[in-house]
């Protein structure tokens, strides 16, 4: 709580359906001023989206360096998660069988991330959502704190 | 517009077959990720018995990003503005995927039952809560009866 100043958006008097409409014309009035030309016969939709955080995206070209620093930092951390890949045979009662981002169920051989908190996502659904936030969606804890804390441990046993 | 994530669909089902005490959802129909909301006003709050009605959206993002919601009813409470915003933290920084449209209008039907004054949106509202709470909760009384109880705008 206590972001609520900072963030007065000229929302005013609109319903939020028009509000909607409104960020779409946003998108016109700034196109990427540069399209590579590998691209131009996609259109935009082929263009990497990159997510800063939760509502704010910014396609490659209007990245400046520091965020580009930090989306490859990023990227890094992400890597060094494990991934698995869900297997039917292995599976208890217990354990939870739906994804909670995108709510559909895991399917064999489906490539799964775990967090250092034991929680487990779709491969993509985690991914995108630790690029916009290094936190577990299910228990809210910071993910970079725990993997630092392995990453030293390791350190500690290979000297 | 892109088809409608198996999520919201899954979401929107659940919402209709277990529906919450206190809180209706229904998607408009014409777009499928813009729900007319109505919460009661929770019981021992100054909002009891009043009929709240909200507008909430599903931005292209969800559940990336936080669901757009806000009061249609006038309400005086130090944590919703004039214009209907509402101050929640998990609907700005503490937004996680693994929230729902349920979750979320839980945690605004709390928010009735627990206003509070220190972290305000409607500073004048939260102003006089603090100095005299008293006279805010009846203000916050009558605003419910003239504005969220039948007859009402």
């Amino acid at each position: 709580m206590g972001n609520c100043f900072g963030s007065e958006e000229d929302v005013d008097d609109i319903s939020l359906l028009r509000n909607e409409e409104s960020s779409d014309d946003d998108e016109l009035r700034y196109p990427p001023p540069y399209m590579p030309p590998y691209q131009s016969d996609q259109g935009e939709q082929s263009q990497t989206i990159y997510h800063l955080s939760p509502g704010q995206s910014r396609t490659a070209n209007e990245l400046t360096e520091e965020e580009k620093v930090r989306v490859a930092q990023r990227e890094g951390l992400i890597d060094h998660l494990p991934r698995n890949t869900w297997d039917e045979n292995h599976v208890t009662n217990k354990k939870v069988r739906e994804c909670c981002i995108c709510m559909i169920d895991f399917e064999q051989d489906e490539p799964i991330r775990y967090l250092p908190c034991m929680h487990y996502y779709h491969l993509d659904c985690i991914d995108d959502w630790l690029m916009r936030s290094f936190t577990c969606p299910t228990c809210m804890e910071p993910v970079d704190a725990a993997l630092l804390l392995s990453y030293d441990s390791q350190n500690l046993d290979s000297g | 517009m892109a088809g409608l994530p198996r999520r919201i669909t899954k979401e929107t089902q659940r919402l209709l077959s277990e529906p919450v005490q206190g809180i209706s959802a229904t998607p408009d129909e014409n777009n499928l990720r813009y729900f007319h909301v109505t919460i009661n006003g929770p019981k021992d709050s100054p909002f009891e018995g009043g009929v709240f009605k909200l507008e909430l959206f599903l931005p292209e993002e969800y559940p990336m990003a936080a669901p757009k919601v806000r009061f249609n009813t006038k309400i005086y409470h130090p944590n919703i503005d004039k214009i209907g915003r509402i101050c929640l933290d998990i609907l700005k920084d503490k937004w996680s995927p693994a929230l729902q449209v349920r979750t979320v209008l839980l945690s605004i039907q709390a928010l009735l039952s627990a206003p509070n004054p220190d972290d305000p949106l409607a500073n004048d509202v939260a102003d006089n809560w603090k100095r005299n709470e008293a006279a805010a909760i009846k203000t916050a009384r009558e605003w419910t009866q003239k504005y969220a109880m039948s007859g009402g705008q």
